[in-house]
């Protein structure tokens, strides 16, 4: 029954889709009923290119997140532990957190070019904020009591940090990563939207100007698939690595 | 008594004043090429129906698929849109129709033609050397999209396969082909004469020389729910708007600066009068044959329709000033 309580509001939302598209009040162009979606969804999931145009933005999102987790992930842990590092890095990446990188995209094509490293790069840049100032955040919470008992056992530096400071942390590191990973989900969607020939994004903004909204759908009905799967999977990651603190999901 | 008499009387001036309201038009607009459609709010005065049969309200929409959806959703009675977006919105199935041409892309050295352009000292001489090279565009399934294509399957090279068909904004072209970025770009007026000053780039083809016949650009549409309602009130807006492109075609200068000076357009005023224009049919007439002919393209040789488009079904002419 836990599993079964989140379906319960997927369930009345797609029963309102339903309801609210057979109505007539608004044309199944712009709203098309439920088996309408189902029907392009099946034609994605079982064609050839429905996996290869995934398997694209897939590609792109993880490349940027991954590049986006190592380096956000070291520079938070360094900005953590080290109030010198901090001083100089937190005001750049807190002044310029809430600017849309997404403007910067032009600028990113002509240095990248066209092909997949522009939109790589601007979810590299889009994810590395929340890796950041997330794990650092982890880095500096680190409890004094064990840092104490650390330095009171004779351990040394490289081991206060492997053995304390990296395993308190850890968690943060997580939630960073849950927090990135649908955000490179979506920036690799909007980018290969405004410029792309292949992608998720690509398929949409393609089907969109030919106002097949059904089809539009279907692939948003992928997104959203992908982007549960890849939190989950991430989750399970979480609790397999950070064993002591396991998280409270509905899931879990 | 009195009462009642007062009433009645109330009544049915309150329903002689409504009867009397011109009708809204609510009409989604875009950004290029649609010069007499902006100048009938700019110069009222050339459109003796307007305020009187219709009240005109102009929206700007950047592209056609949110001027459809908005259609859609019941925000517009009418618009412009690429003959090529409508063939596709019929396709759908969405109840509206073509009622006059605003452009077209036309043979002539007096008329602009959408023109893709090359850098100057690259190796590109011919279409066929674009074989592995990229073709930049304004968006994919438009008709800039469409003219490369085409351009491309002429020159026996096969689209997506030998050439990427790629897609970026307009005012992105000339750099993306200066950098290389692409091999190809499409300009359109003003950017096309904004980058032909700056030199450096030469015309490798136009939409005309691609598709290679005479081809609407842009028209306009009304829903049908809208035709059929009010007949009288696009009549009348047809009238004016056919008696505006006379208005444009004969004072081409004038009506510029006055578009100009009312912010519809951005370049520079002195560059803006000097452009060529695209031709316009001083009727307003539409060219059928070749929205049959692109139709027939686009699904035969594009693959972009699922089954034909009647052409001749998507188009009413008979709401224009005969």
């Amino acid at each position: 029954m836990k599993v079964l309580r989140p379906l319960i509001l997927v369930a009345f939302i797609l029963a309102a889709w339903q309801i609210t598209a057979k109505s007539g009040l608004w044309s199944p162009i712009l709203f098309p009923p439920l088996e309408r979606i189902g029907r392009e969804l099946f034609i994605f999931a079982t064609s050839w290119d429905g996996a290869v145009q995934t398997w694209v933005s897939l590609y792109r999102a993880f490349a940027g997140f991954g590049a986006a987790a190592l380096v956000g992930g070291l520079l938070g842990l360094v900005m953590g532990r080290s109030p010198v590092v901090a001083g100089m890095l937190d005001p750049l990446f807190s002044g310029t957190y809430a600017v849309p990188k997404l403007a910067l995209f032009p600028i990113f094509i002509f240095i990248f070019g066209l092909g997949s490293l522009s939109k790589v790069a601007l979810v590299f840049l889009e994810c590395l904020y929340p890796m950041v100032i997330i794990t650092s955040q982890g880095a500096r919470n680190v409890p004094k009591a064990l840092l104490w008992s650390a330095e009171n056992m004779g351990a040394s530096r490289w081991t206060t940090l492997r053995r304390v400071v990296l395993p308190a942390t850890m968690p943060y590191v997580f939630a960073a990563l849950r927090v990135a990973l649908p955000v490179a989900l979506i920036v690799v969607v909007i980018t290969e939207m405004i410029s792309s020939v292949d992608g998720l994004g690509y398929l949409i903004s393609y089907s969109l100007a030919s106002l097949k909204t059904d089809r539009i759908l279907a692939i948003v009905v992928v997104i959203s698939a992908l982007g549960l799967a890849l939190d989950r999977g991430l989750v399970m990651l979480r609790d397999r690595l950070v064993y002591w603190e396991k998280l409270d999901t509905y899931y879990a | 008594m009195i009462r009642t008499i007062l009433f009645i009387l109330g009544t049915s001036l309150a329903s002689l004043a409504l009867a009397q309201e011109p009708t809204l038009i609510r009409f989604g607009r875009g950004f290029a090429a649609e010069e007499q459609v902006w100048l009938m709010s700019v110069r009222p005065d050339l459109t003796p129906n307007q305020g009187k049969k219709y009240t005109l309200k102009q929206i700007l929409f950047q592209a056609n698929p949110e001027r459809f959806q908005a259609f859609l959703a019941g925000e517009l009675d009418a618009g412009t849109a690429p003959g090529l977006s409508v063939i596709f919105v019929r396709a759908q199935g969405v109840d509206l129709k073509v009622v006059a041409s605003v452009c077209q892309e036309a043979a002539g050295k007096q008329w602009f033609s959408t023109t893709y352009m090359v850098k100057a000292d690259g190796p590109i001489k011919s279409v066929k050397d674009l074989k592995g090279g990229t073709v930049g565009v304004v968006g994919y399934k438009t008709a800039t999209d469409l003219w490369a294509r085409a351009a491309l399957l002429k020159a026996g090279l096969v689209p997506d396969r030998d050439t990427k068909v790629f897609s970026l904004g307009f005012p992105a072209m000339g750099e993306a082909v200066r950098t290389d970025k692409v091999q190809a770009g499409t300009f359109v007026e003003p950017f096309y004469s904004a980058e032909m000053a700056k030199g450096g780039l030469r015309k490798l083809f136009t939409a005309r020389e691609a598709v290679g016949y005479d081809h609407e650009l842009l028209d306009v549409w009304f829903g049908e729910k809208f035709l059929k309602a009010h007949p009288d009130v696009v009549r009348a807006f047809l009238s004016d708007y056919v008696a505006v492109t006379r208005y444009y075609l004969a004072h081409t200068e004038q009506a510029k600066r006055d578009l100009h000076k009312a912010g519809f357009v951005r370049t520079p005023v002195e560059i803006y009068v000097k452009n060529a224009d695209w031709k316009r049919d001083p009727n307003d007439r539409v060219n059928v044959e070749s929205l049959r002919k692109l139709s027939t393209f686009m699904k035969d040789q594009l693959g972009w329709l699922d089954k034909p488009v009647n052409a001749d079904d998507m188009v009413d002419q008979s709401y224009l000033p005969r």
